[in-house]
C-alpha cells in the first residue's frame, strides 16, 4: 500500500507538470492580456506601459517565462499577482481556511444527509417517502444556487431575522458562534445541489446491490437482516460512491464559486473567478496547480479506500 | 453597479482622484456658480431623492452645516458598515486602479488640495498655494502640526517622496500625469513644497493637488516594501486610522481622535465585499449593512422602499456612447450625424435607465464649469436621417440595407459581455438603426478582450463599441481626441482608438484646441476653447454621445453629513458624517 501510494504521487508530478504547461499555452492564448486595461487608461505613455510589462515579466518569450514560472515553483514560490502586487502564495493561503470550512461543512450535511436519504429511499423503494426524496433531489438539482440563496437569506435573514445573510463573520466579532451562524446559509446552499445528485447515487447502487446472489445467499443462510445490510450491501454499495465523492470534493476546493458570490464568502472560488476577470495569470496558474494537486490527492484517497471497503482490492 | 471599473466603464480617464482642482480659487473665481440651498431636498421623507446642482457655500470643511441626515442633534460614536461590490486590487494610493480603491483610501489619507462638494478647490493638506503668474511654478503652503498616523509630523519631505515614488521608473506608477510636468522641485522650509515646470499645464492644480501624499517614513522603505506592505497596511492623515484588511471580506478603520480638523464622529467603518448585487440590497435590508454607492439604476426601487434607507442621486462624470471606427463609411460626416438622428436617446434613458441619467452632446459633464450649455442634441429623426444617408448618395438595396457601389452599410456593434444594460441599449440602437437601412450585427466580448490588442478597434471592419468614459474633475480631453492619443500600435497607449485606422477629418482643429486648452491659464479662455471643441464634438460626431450616468448612492436615513458627489472620493468629508440621536 505504501509503494502503491509513493508510486503515484510520483506519477503524478509529471501530470501536474503538464497541467501546468497547458494551462499556461491556454492563458497566452486568450485574447487581450493582463495589461491591456493599463494601455486603455489614463493617458500612460509608452514607456510607463513597458516598464510595467518588464515589471510584470511580460517582456519576456512565453518560454522562458513558463521556465522561469516553473523553477520558482519547486521553490514553493507561485509569483507575484499583476493585481494585488503580492505573493500568490499570501493570496491564496489568505482565502484556503474560509474555502475549506465552508466545503467542509457543506459537503459534511450533504455526505450525512446523502446517505440516509439515498439508504432509506433503496430500502423503501417506492415507498411514499422515497418518492417525497426523489422529487426533492430532483429539485435540488434543477434549481440554480443564486436564486436558493437569495431565497434562503430573504427568509431567514430579512424575515425571521435568525441569521446573518452574508460574510464570515458579524463587525468585531470572531467567535466559534458567530462563525457557524454565518456558515449556515451557504453551507446548506451547498449541500442542497450536492445532496441531491449524490443520494441518487445512493440509491441506485444500493439497490443494485441488494438484487445480487450473495445478498441472497446471505438471506438464505439465515443472516439478521441488519447485518446483511450494513456488512453486505452497504458495504459494496458504497466503492462506487467513494469515487464520485472522491472526484467531487476537490473540484468544490476552487468551485464554490457561486455559492462563495451570493453570500460574500471570502473563499477561492471568487478569488478564482476575480483572476480569471483581471488576467490576473499567476494567481490563476496557482490556482489551477493547487486544485490540480487537490484532484489527483482525492483520487488516490479514493482509491486507497476501495481497499479498505473491498478486501478483494489490493494494491501492490 | 457602475463605476469606472465596472465592465461598462473602463478606467478611462482614470479615477475622479487624479483629477481635482480647476483654477477656479486660484483667479478668485469662487463665485463663479451661484450658491443654491444645499440639499435642502436630502432630509426626510421615504422616496426622496437629492440631485447635486452645482452650488458653491463658500463653507470650509468643517462647518456646521449639515446635509443630508433628517436633523436633530448628532451623536458621538457607532458603526458604518459600507456594503461594496468590489475589493481594492490594492490600497497603495499610485497603484491602485479601482475607483474603490481610491474611495477606501480617502478614509486613512488625504491630497494636498481637495474638491469640495461643488467642484471647487479647497486647501486640504496644504493650507494654501499660488502659482506663478507665468504658470511656471506652484508653490505649495503645507499645514502645521499635522500627524501621520504613525506619530510622526507631516512636512514637505513626504511631497517630496510621494513625487519621487510616482516618477521611479521601477515602480510602476499607474498615473504620472500632472507630476511628469515637474522639473525641479524644492523645499525652501519644512513646510513649503515649490514645483516648477518648463510649460505651462492648466490641469497641473488638478493632477497633482489631488494626488494622495504619501508618508516619507513609508516612502524611504523601498520600493518592494512600498508595493507590498503598505498596499495592504496604508495609513495616512486621514480622520480614519487603518486597523485591518482581511482579504475578500471586509476592511476596518476606527476614528482617529488626532485628526487635525478634530475627531470624527463615527466611531468605526467597516467596508463589507459582496460581490453580488442582490445580496447587498439583502444586507441593507436586514441592517447589516448601512451604506451602499454607485448602485444599479434598476435597483432604484428596491432601496427607494426600504424604510430607513435614503436613496441619493447625484450626476456623475460618466459618459456612455458609441465610439466609431473612424474607417470605411463611417468616415463620412453625414453618416455619422445620419446614425445620430437615429439613435433614440431619450427612449433609453426613459425606458432602460428609469429616468436614470441625462442626455449627452460632448464630453463636458453638465455639472462642469466648462461645459457649453448652448448645444441642443439632435432629435430622434428617422427621416432627417433617411434624408442625410440619400444626399450621400447610400440608397437602400433590396434588402433594405443601403448601398452605395456595391457597398452594403454594414458594421458590427460591440458591447461588453455581461453588462445587462449595454446589452439592451445596444438592442434598442440596432434596431432603431435598422428602420433607416443600416445593419448592425451585434456582438458581446470581456472587457479585457475588448480592450485588449485584439479587440474590435484593431480590426478593419467598420465597428461601433457602446461604453462609458470616465472623465477627471480638470476639463482636459486630450486623452480622448487628440492625435497623439492614438496608439501606434494595437499594444500602445493612448485613448483615442476610434481614429487609428484615420485621423479625424477635424484631427487638426482638435488637436489645436485641446493643446491650448491645457496651456491657457486663464479660466475664462480655457471655458472658451472647450465650448468650441463641444461645438465640434456634436457638428463632426466623432463617436454618438448617448447619456450621462447618475450616481445612486443608499444610506441610513439618520445618517448626517453624507453629501456624495462626482467631484470627490466617496468618503471625502467622512469626518463630518454622524448618526443624528
Amino acid at each position: 500500500m505504501l509503494r502503491y501510494t509513493v508510486r503515484r504521487l510520483l506519477g503524478a508530478v509529471p501530470l501536474i507538470i503538464g497541467i501546468s504547461l497547458i494551462s499556461f499555452l491556454f492563458m497566452q492564448l486568450a485574447p487581450g492580456g493582463p495589461d491591456a486595461m493599463f494601455a486603455r487608461s489614463g493617458r500612460m505613455s509608452d514607456e510607463q506601459l513597458a516598464a510595467i510589462r518588464r515589471n510584470m515579466g511580460l517582456d519576456q518569450p512565453v518560454p522562458v517565462q513558463y521556465l522561469h514560472w516553473l523553477k520558482n515553483l519547486l521553490k514553493g514560490d507561485l509569483g507575484t499577482s499583476y493585481v494585488q502586487n503580492r505573493p500568490v502564495t499570501t493570496v491564496i493561503l489568505e482565502r484556503l481556511p474560509s474555502t475549506l470550512i465552508l466545503v467542509g461543512a457543506g459537503l459534511s450535511i450533504a455526505l450525512v444527509l446523502a446517505l440516509a436519504f439515498g439508504v432509506l429511499a433503496a430500502v423503501r423503494q417506492y415507498s411514499l417517502f422515497d418518492h417525497i426524496v426523489s422529487a426533492i433531489s430532483f429539485f435540488g438539482l434543477a434549481m440554480p444556487v443564486f436564486w436558493f440563496g437569495l431565497m434562503l437569506q430573504l427568509l431567514f435573514g430579512v424575515r425571521l431575522g435568525w441569521l446573518p445573510t452574508a460574510g464570515m463573520h458579524a463587525t468585531g466579532e470572531t467567535g466559534l458562534l458567530d462563525l457557524l451562524k454565518h456558515l449556515a446559509l451557504p453551507a446548506f446552499t451547498l449541500a442542497v445541489g450536492t445532496i441531491a445528485g449524490w443520494s441518487r447515487y445512493v440509491r441506485s447502487s444500493l439497490l443494485e446491490v441488494i438484487h445480487k446472489d450473495y445478498i441472497r445467499t446471505a438471506r438464505a443462510k439465515g443472516v439478521r437482516e441488519r447485518t446483511i445490510f450494513l456488512r453486505h450491501a452497504l458495504r459494496n454499495a458504497l466503492i462506487p460512491f467513494v469515487t464520485v465523492v472522491g472526484i467531487d470534493i476537490p473540484l468544490y476546493a476552487v468551485g464554490a464559486v457561486v455559492t462563495e458570490t451570493v453570500f460574500a464568502w471570502p473563499g477561492m472560488g471568487r478569488l478564482f473567478y476575480d483572476s480569471l476577470a483581471s488576467r490576473d495569470y499567476p494567481v490563476q496558474m496557482g490556482i489551477l496547480v493547487l486544485s490540480s494537486v487537490a484532484i489527483i490527492l482525492g483520487n488516490l484517497i479514493a482509491d486507497l479506500i476501495y481497499a479498505l471497503l473491498d478486501p478483494r482490492i489490493t494494491y501492490d | 453597479m457602475g463605476t469606472a471599473t465596472q465592465p461598462g466603464i473602463p478606467a478611462g480617464e482614470q479615477s475622479r482622484v487624479w483629477s481635482r482642482r480647476r483654477f477656479l480659487t486660484l483667479i478668485g473665481a469662487t463665485a463663479a456658480v451661484s450658491a443654491s440651498g444645499i440639499l435642502a431636498a436630502c432630509g426626510g421623507g421615504s422616496n426622496e431623492t437629492s440631485q447635486t446642482t452645482p452650488t458653491a457655500s463658500g463653507d470650509q470643511p468643517g462647518g456646521a452645516a449639515t446635509p443630508g441626515g433628517s436633523g436633530g442633534e448628532s451623536v458621538q460614536g457607532g458603526t458604518l458598515t459600507y456594503v461594496t461590490n468590489e475589493e481594492p486590487d490594492t490600497l497603495n494610493p499610485y497603484l491602485t486602479q479601482l475607483v474603490v480603491g481610491f474611495d477606501i483610501l480617502s478614509l486613512f489619507m488625504e491630497s494636498l488640495l481637495e474638491a469640495d462638494d461643488t467642484g471647487q478647490y479647497g486647501p486640504r493638506l496644504a493650507e494654501a498655494y499660488e502659482a506663478a503668474p507665468d504658470g511656471l511654478s506652484y508653490t505649495f503652503k503645507l499645514r502645521t502640526g499635522v500627524k501621520w498616523h504613525d506619530g510622526s509630523d507631516f512636512t514637505a519631505q513626504d511631497v517630496i517622496e510621494s513625487y519621487n515614488m510616482i516618477m521611479n521608473p521601477d515602480f510602476g506608477a499607474f498615473n504620472q500625469q500632472g507630476w511628469e510636468q515637474i522639473t525641479e522641485a524644492e523645499t525652501p522650509d519644512d513646510h513649503t513644497v515649490v514645483f516648477k515646470l518648463d510649460r505651462v499645464f492648466a490641469p497641473f492644480i488638478a493632477n497633482v493637488g489631488g494626488t494622495y501624499i504619501a508618508p516619507a517614513s513609508a516612502l524611504t522603505k523601498g520600493i518592494q516594501s512600498f508595493k507590498e506592505e503598505f498596499g495592504r497596511q496604508p495609513y495616512g492623515t486621514g480622520p480614519y486610522t487603518f486597523v485591518e484588511w482581511v482579504s475578500g471580506d471586509h476592511v476596518t478603520a476606527n476614528a482617529n481622535p488626532d485628526y487635525w480638523q478634530g475627531a470624527p464622529k463615527l466611531e468605526q467603518i467597516v467596508c463589507k465585499f459582496v460581490p453580488n448585487s442582490n445580496t447587498i440590497a439583502v444586507q441593507l435590508k436586514s441592517g447589516e449593512g448601512d451604506l451602499a454607492a454607485y448602485v444599479d439604476a434598476q435597483q432604484y426601487d428596491t432601496f427607494v422602499a426600504m424604510e430607513d434607507k435614503r436613496v441619493i442621486e447625484t450626476d456623475s462624470q460618466a459618459w456612455y456612447h458609441l465610439d466609431l471606427k473612424n474607417i470605411d463609411f463611417l468616415m463620412e460626416k453625414p453618416v455619422r450625424q445620419a446614425l445620430d438622428f437615429a439613435t433614440p436617446k431619450q427612449e433609453i434613458i426613459d425606458k432602460i435607465l428609469k429616468g436614470h441619467a441625462t442626455i449627452s452632446v460632448a464630453d463636458i459633464a453638465p455639472i462642469s464649469w466648462a461645459y457649453n450649455p448652448n448645444i441642443e442634441p439632435r432629435p430622434y429623426d428617422l427621416e432627417q436621417a433617411k434624408k442625410l444617408l440619400d444626399d450621400a448618395g447610400w440608397k437602400p438595396g433590396p434588402d433594405g440595407i443601403r448601398q452605395k457601389d456595391g457597398k452594403r452599410m454594414q458594421l458590427e456593434l460591440w458591447g461588453i459581455a455581461g453588462d445587462q444594460q449595454g446589452q439592451q441599449i445596444l438592442q434598442v440602437i440596432a434596431a432603431s438603426w435598422k428602420q433607416i437601412g443600416v445593419q448592425a450585427d451585434l456582438k458581446f466580448q470581456d472587457i479585457r478582450t475588448l480592450w485588449g490588442p485584439e479587440g474590435y478597434q484593431f480590426t478593419e471592419t467598420p465597428t461601433a463599441c457602446g461604453f462609458s468614459w470616465f472623465n477627471g474633475n480638470d476639463p482636459d480631453n486630450t486623452f480622448y481626441w487628440h492625435s497623439s492619443q492614438i496608439p501606434d500600435s494595437p499594444t500602445g497607449s493612448g485613448g483615442n482608438l476610434p481614429a487609428y485606422f484615420n485621423p479625424y477629418d477635424m484631427q487638426d482643429q482638435i488637436d489645436e484646441l485641446t493643446e491650448r486648452g491645457v496651456s491657457t491659464i486663464d479660466q475664462e479662455e480655457r471655458k472658451q476653447i472647450y465650448w468650441q471643441i463641444q461645438e465640434l464634438l456634436h457638428e463632426y460626431v466623432p463617436v454618438i454621445f448617448i447619456y450621462w450616468n447618475k450616481l445612486i448612492f443608499v444610506c441610513p436615513k439618520n445618517l448626517q453629513g453624507f453629501n456624495p458627489n462626482a467631484f470627490t472620493p466617496l468618503f471625502y468629508n467622512v469626518h463630518e458624517w454622524a448618526y443624528s440621536a
